[in-house]
């Protein structure tokens, strides 16, 4: 058996490993969106096995299916990843309304910035979508993460290790997929290693993360009163501001003695 | 190595340094954001500790001590000024810090927020922290704005009293909260 196969196995294993521990964990629940992109990803992986093994890895069918497919499950990831977001921040109304707006913009920023630096080929389209759409989750992780730091909202470990697991698999196949588009014919068989290994070490992470069962709702945190922000905040910038306006008058010249 | 290469290896190494430096800023912030954090932040303050530093730097007392003095007692006292006005200007950033702390806190907590409010906050931050770190530069190169430094502590200071009692207000309101929802919840386990 080559490497191939035996990653293809390990790949195996671990995906249905882990929807068995989804379902037995009862955290299909609490992460539906993730089930289903585990369940996509078996799905693509057992077609795909009986495609190379009776039309052969070079055949059209196997070329359409492989890339075909791979488009329902990037959007069964991007799927993924926002229900991580949505678990994280939603229950503090305030700055989720605000956080979606500005992670939706940064996606829309990021994927037109990959579409304008992509390869203009019409048979490198696909993958630049790709490429595409994975830049844009590894940033909406960031932007995320960011939030989550910014605003001091706790993250749970076990959506820090799935957050993990998605950031390294998007990063890597950006970087992967830029390598194939330059040396596509020498690189074409390391590509598809590199790209299985990363897999696994995403799908190892989010076996450890969901190792125990999860509550299926976050934390409620306490909210305030409606009117505390309007009253408070507003008040506290324009401090901010003649804080400001105070630190520029040291700079004046004619304080200059000690 | 080719452009497209650059195009994308750029961005992803910036974002797997930030990632990473997120990651490690996350980890000890578990349930940070609280109607408890809110109150523990006000419990301290640095203003006490301003009104004496207001008073060491003032620039009466030094015209008035200065010519009194020998050379190497003034040279002295310079030294002590400046050590004075560093920590001064350190502790003016730990309240600046206090009140975004708190101001943050407020809008994760908040159910409705603004966007104006929460840029506008954003740059105000970039720009303090901007002519922070340049004042602190002047000062340690001997170069020390007294007068304008102390009207800079009375603002902190009025705000700090202001919104401490804010705050209590707000934490005695959760407390509350707190009390109605733990007594049902009582009720439930023993409903006798």
């Amino acid at each position: 058996m080559d490497l191939d196969r035996w990653l293809w196995a390990v790949t195996f294993i671990l995906d249905a490993g882990l929807i068995f521990l989804l379902l037995v964990r009862r955290n299909h629940r609490a992460f539906p969106f993730f089930f289903a992109y585990m369940l996509l990803n078996l799905i693509q992986g057992v077609a795909l096995i009986a495609i190379y093994r009776f039309w052969g890895f070079s055949s059209s069918l196997a070329m359409k299916v492989g890339w075909g497919s791979q488009g329902l499950v990037t959007a069964g990831r991007a799927l993924a990843v926002a229900e991580i977001c949505h678990r994280i921040l939603a229950e503090f109304r305030g700055i989720w309304r605000l956080a979606w707006r500005l992670l939706v913009g940064a996606i829309t920023l990021v994927a037109l910035y990959a579409g304008a630096v992509s390869q203009g080929k019409w048979q490198f389209a696909i993958l630049n979508l790709d490429r595409g759409l994975e830049l844009a989750m590894a940033t909406a992780l960031v932007f995320l993460f960011l939030f989550a730091v910014y605003y001091e909202v706790p993250v749970e470990s076990t959506l820090r290790t799935l957050s993990i697991g998605f950031f390294l698999f998007s990063s890597f196949r950006v970087l992967n997929d830029t390598i194939l588009e330059r040396w596509l014919r020498q690189y074409a068989t390391v590509w598809s290693l590199l790209g299985s290994l990363a897999f696994i070490v995403s799908l190892a992470l989010w076996n450890w993360a969901l190792r125990q069962a999860q509550p299926k709702k976050t934390f409620k945190p306490e909210l305030l009163p409606q009117g505390s922000y309007r009253e408070l905040v507003p008040e506290m910038n324009e401090r901010l501001k003649k804080l400001n306006e105070q630190l520029s008058y040291l700079w004046r010249p004619e304080g200059k003695n000690i | 190595m080719s452009l497209s290469l650059l195009l994308f290896l750029g961005p992803v190494v910036i974002l797997l340094l930030l990632f990473v430096w997120l990651l490690r800023k996350s980890n000890g912030q578990v349930g940070a954001a609280s109607v408890g954090s809110l109150e523990e932040e006000f419990g301290g303050s640095h203003v006490t500790f301003l009104r004496q530093a207001r008073q060491a730097l003032s620039k009466e007392d030094y015209d008035f001590v200065s010519g009194k003095i020998p050379r190497e007692m003034q040279r002295r006292m310079r030294q002590e000024r400046k050590r004075i006005a560093l920590s001064y200007l350190l502790a003016l950033r730990g309240e600046f810090h206090k009140l975004l702390r708190t101001a943050r806190v407020i809008a994760a907590l908040s159910p409705e927020i603004t966007g104006v409010q929460e840029l506008e906050r954003l740059r105000l931050t970039a720009i303090f922290l901007l002519r922070y770190r340049i004042l602190w530069i002047s000062l340690r190169a001997g170069f020390a704005p007294l007068p304008q430094i102390s009207n800079l502590s009375n603002l902190l200071s009025g705000l700090s009293v202001r919104l401490e009692a804010a705050m209590k207000e707000l934490g005695e309101r959760a407390a509350q909260v707190t009390e109605i929802v733990s007594s049902d919840h009582r009720r439930r386990i023993h409903p006798v």
